[in-house]
């Protein structure tokens, strides 16, 4: 098998070099020492990095939430919502239609499998997608997502409009801190999503444009009450 | 387009590093984040003002622009020192170890070294030259026993004048406004920008005004402008059109290698614009132009 | 005159092509340095980041068999290819097996390294770069002239005339929004009819068996999310060891890249679809490419190029590329890296032009975010090619290419003069009495320079002359 060949090749390339290295003296590697933040300033710090990167940043509380994303929605001129049936929020999503507006918002729960013309309908159908969020980090203003069952990793990427409701409590100051804390490395996920804005895209002459090939919008509900 | 909101000057990196890298990350003043790690910069601690020093002129002064050399021995006499230049030196070995020709580089400089025996600090009126025996010779001559004390008495003209002689400048010429151009080496190996420029600014009837890509190299690179001219003459016509649009009287440099570039090509579009080493214009401000074209 | 030669010329002869290269320089120049404003933070970032590309290469090994065995426990099959070939072959070879028609392809350098999309369409495969730079790309029939910013050669009314002539129903349009609309548009269809997804690799973490990916679009996601199919490929020199090496590292790419805090999406895979998991890639496989890095590998010293992150810092700023442009090297990775991983890809051979088309003015090496000395690496190279040609070459395949007999005569000849003072002196004392027979033209020097001027007398004989008429004591 020319695969196994190539591999034990390549590997026996690479020790014959590394032999012998002492690998218990190798340099320090030392990180930069962050100033500190609090809470509040980190918060400061996260609004103003996705507000920066063109992200609709709307402070409000759990109870709200209803409230706030049908007020968009009627803002924006949409009227169906995609999202996870038993995910975190999704009591409160489903007081959407209930709640006290004019126009009315269609849920569209996720229940399907992503293949044929459920697929096509994602595709084609699917103004606006809202989903939860695993955690935040305040250093690059950036949302984490662990997609699920219930809110699927296509949930945030193919509907040009995503909602992601953020719990100020779970913000950490910067990517390492998050990661040590939640000691990522014994249980990482199908699938880890690190977003810090819409889409976006400067390829053609240095300009930026939106909604390249995700959402065009990001509307990040952050729970601070 | 971008261009019309044009960046004044390019920085790309920071400038108060006196090298950058691998091999020479140096600076002047060390803060305490810095401190706190495993040394990858290293602080270049400044002797007190010698009694002697040796020269090295650098083959191009040599032939070409022996003034400069002159010129620096004479400012630095002033200070009260004594200036030694040795007969027997020739290059510092950049241009064949440049090319790719090692062992030839190292033959070269190893006879370099053995031209400047007294334990007294050796200025180099090149930044480029400097960078060669300051940095470069570490690794070419890395077997050498004592390279790096020989290596360690390396510095560069304006970096002597600055750090070592502490030299307090008096102006007497008339107002002018003049451009630096930092060699590239002398720029990252030497930091000789800053030193450039500090002198300078002590010259109180001198405007320094910076010019557009003044970081930028000017394309000369020794064999580069031969092996690639093309290349060479675009980055020098750019380089010339930024240093006009300045509009300075004149431009100085501690580096004939750049100059001889720079003005070969303002000479070719027939422009009066020419560069001054640095040597030379300190020492015509301080005595003035009458007294200095006499000696 | 060489192919490297002729192309240099060409483009320093567009002032479109100059004027969209500066520009875009400028741009990403500038977004640098807004990203990094603490000298000291800088200092030691890049510092941490060297040292953990360091110790990652220093383990490569230990840690590739570790990320492999992570990876087939994570359900992610891992392939290795020595050559570009091998790395064609396994990927056309998962495509067929799946019975695969289209392909939708994030940006990846290293599939453009191996020629992929050429190969698959020899196999009837239809291959699709969905990166909007890349799409432009493809549309033109060229190749990414930046690695970041493949299209940057390009200005919105060359791609709106391409728009034009390439995409039904569209009307001639400079407006970005438009032009980037019609391409999202194009290439929606195509994320949701493809059967395969392929991308690129910026970190494969060994540790947990995770493959990063950096974006800003989201074409990154859809191609490794909705086809059921996702190969990644990547250059082994991509693996680090911990999670918590990739913080760091991700900062210094994307701030050095085009000063973003962060990229807009940064994605981390670790498995295929789960059972009951409603999207995602029924099945992920990863090909591990050599093509040269080994050879890279084997010296310590040239094996720093292996420490690059691949976030275009160094051609953003080096003054050469600004003005030739990124085709002109004729290689797939172009500017300072690309000189010096070149020849590792392709031989010295081939590439003996690149480490010599630099003045070494070192800005790389200053912008690099792990510490890659560029310039002495040039110069290494410089050595290995003009050192005696070899049958086994010691480091560098094509050693020896750029020797040239008389060029190494004229240098010995050079040492023999500067090490001895007495043929120095005589040398530039007759060289000075007889400038006047020095020639006006001086083959490239003169054509937009004068030649310079022989001093009278040489400093050596000036400061004689002082000391003995006693001016100097």
């Amino acid at each position: 098998m020319t695969n196994l060949s190539a591999r034990n090749n390549i590997l026996a390339k690479l020790k014959r070099q590394v032999a012998g290295t002492d690998y218990n003296n190798l340099p320090k590697e030392s990180g930069f020492d962050y100033p500190k933040l609090s809470h509040q300033q980190q918060l400061e710090q996260f609004v103003a990095h996705l507000q920066n990167n063109h992200a609709q940043v709307i402070k409000t509380s759990r109870a709200q939430i209803a409230e706030v994303v049908g007020r968009e929605l009627k803002s924006l001129n949409i009227d169906k919502l995609l999202y996870g049936k038993n995910s975190q929020y999704s009591e409160e999503i489903e007081a959407l239609p209930t709640a006290d507006m004019k126009c009315r918002v269609i849920l569209q729960p996720f229940d399907f499998v992503v293949e044929g013309e459920a697929k096509q309908n994602l595709f084609d159908n699917t103004p606006a997608a809202i989903t939860g969020s695993h955690s935040a980090i305040a250093a690059t203003g950036t949302i984490v997502l662990w997609p699920t069952v219930d809110e699927p990793r296509t949930l945030s990427l193919v509907p040009p409009v995503h909602f992601v409701i953020v719990d100020a409590n779970q913000l950490y100051a910067d990517f390492t801190t998050l990661i040590n804390e939640q000691q990522w490395h014994n249980k990482m996920p199908t699938n880890i999503l690190l977003i810090s804005g819409p889409s976006k895209t400067a390829d053609i002459q240095q300009t930026l444009a939106y909604g390249a090939h995700g959402p065009k919008k990001l509307v990040v509900l952050l729970l601070d009450c | 387009m971008y261009r019309q909101n044009r960046i004044k000057a390019v920085k790309s990196g920071f400038i108060c590093r006196l090298g950058s890298g691998n091999t020479s990350l140096e600076t002047v003043e060390m803060s305490n984040h810095l401190k706190c790690m495993e040394n990858p910069v290293k602080i270049r601690q400044y002797p007190h003002k010698p009694a002697q020093v040796y020269l090295y002129g650098t083959c191009l002064v040599d032939s070409f622009y022996p003034q400069s050399g002159l010129d620096a021995i004479d400012l630095m006499t002033r200070q009260g020192i004594e200036v030694i230049y040795p007969q027997g030196q020739t290059c510092c070995g950049q241009p064949a170890y440049n090319s790719g020709y090692q062992s030839q580089a190292k033959a070269v400089a190893l006879h370099q070294i053995k031209q400047f025996e007294l334990d007294i600090p050796i200025v180099v009126i090149s930044g480029s030259c400097g960078g060669m025996m300051r940095h470069h010779y570490q690794s070419l001559l890395a077997d050498e026993p004592g390279i790096q004390s020989f290596c360690d008495r390396i510095y560069e003209f304006s970096e002597f004048l600055l750090h070592v002689l502490n030299i307090q400048l008096t102006d007497t010429g008339e107002k002018e406004r003049i451009a630096l151009h930092t060699s590239c080496a002398a720029r990252r190996e030497m930091g000789s920008h800053n030193t450039s420029k500090k002198l300078l600014e002590q010259l109180s009837n001198v405007e320094l005004i910076e010019h557009d890509y003044e970081s930028e190299c000017c394309g000369f690179g020794g064999t580069f402008a031969v092996k690639h001219g093309d290349i060479s003459v675009a980055m020098v016509e750019d380089k010339t059109k930024h240093l006009l649009a300045a509009e300075p009287v004149r431009y100085i440099s501690g580096d004939w290698g750049c100059m001889m570039n720079i003005d070969g090509a303002l000479a070719h579009q027939k422009q009066p614009l020419q560069g001054e080493h640095i040597a030379s214009y300190l020492l015509e401000r301080i005595v003035g132009k009458a007294r200095w074209k006499a000696s | 005159m060489t192919q490297f030669k002729q192309n240099v010329k060409r483009d320093l002869n567009d002032p479109q092509l100059r004027d969209n290269f500066r520009g875009a320089m400028d741009y990403l120049m500038d977004k640098r340095q807004a990203a990094f404003t603490d000298e000291d933070e800088w200092t030691i970032l890049r510092e941490q980041c060297k040292r953990i590309k360091q110790r990652c290469l220093l383990k490569l090994p230990q840690l590739l068999e570790q990320l492999e065995e992570n990876l087939q426990r994570n359900g992610i099959k891992v392939h290795w290819a020595q050559t570009t070939e091998q790395a064609n072959e396994i990927i056309a070879g998962l495509i067929a097996k799946a019975g695969g028609k289209t392909v939708v392809k994030g940006k990846s350098m290293v599939s453009e390294e191996v020629a992929l999309n050429d190969h698959l369409e020899q196999q009837g495969v239809e291959c699709l770069e969905t990166d909007m730079g890349e799409y432009i790309v493809q549309l033109a029939k060229e190749h990414p002239s930046h690695i970041i910013m493949p299209a940057i050669h390009q200005n919105k009314s060359q791609i709106g005339k391409l728009f034009a002539q390439h995409i039904d129903g569209f009307d001639y349009s400079t407006d970005v929004d438009t032009l980037i609309k019609a391409g999202r548009n194009v290439l929606r269809d195509k994320f949701c009819q493809a059967d395969v997804g392929i991308t690129g690799v910026n970190f494969a973490v060994a540790e947990t068996g995770t493959l990063c990916l950096v974006e800003n679009e989201g074409n990154g996601r859809m191609c490794s999310t909705v086809p059921d199919l996702h190969i990644a490929i990547t250059g082994i020199e991509k693996v680090v060891e911990t999670l918590n090496d990739v913080p760091p590292l991700l900062s210094l790419l994307t701030r050095s890249a085009t000063g973003q805090a962060i990229s807009t999406y940064f994605n981390m895979i670790t498995r295929p679809r789960q059972p009951g998991e409603k999207d995602g890639p029924k099945a992920v496989h990863l090909v591990l490419l050599d093509n040269g890095r080994s050879q890279a590998f084997a010296d310590e010293e040239l094996r720093q190029t292996l420490q690059c992150i691949r976030c275009g810092a160094c051609m953003n700023h080096c003054p050469v590329y600004t003005r030739i442009g990124g085709h002109a090297y004729g290689t797939v990775y172009p500017g300072p890296i690309g000189k010096i991983i070149s020849p590792h890809l392709l031989g010295l051979q081939a590439t003996k032009d690149l480490p010599t088309a630099s003045s070494l003015c070192g800005a790389c090496e200053e912008v690099c975010p792990v510490g890659i000395p560029i310039p002495k690496l040039l110069l290494r190279l410089r050595k290995e090619s003009v050192q005696p040609r070899a049958d086994v070459p010691q480091t560098v395949q094509g050693q020896g290419a750029g020797r040239k007999p008389i060029e190494a005569w004229v240098w010995t000849l050079w040492a023999l003069v500067h090490k001895s003072p007495r043929l120095y002196r005589l040398s530039t004392k007759l060289l000075t009495r007889l400038s006047w027979l020095m020639p006006k033209k001086l083959g490239p020097w003169t054509v937009a320079r004068t030649a310079p001027k022989l001093a009278a007398k040489t400093l050596h004989e000036l400061i004689d002359e002082r000391e003995k008429q006693g001016k100097n004591k």
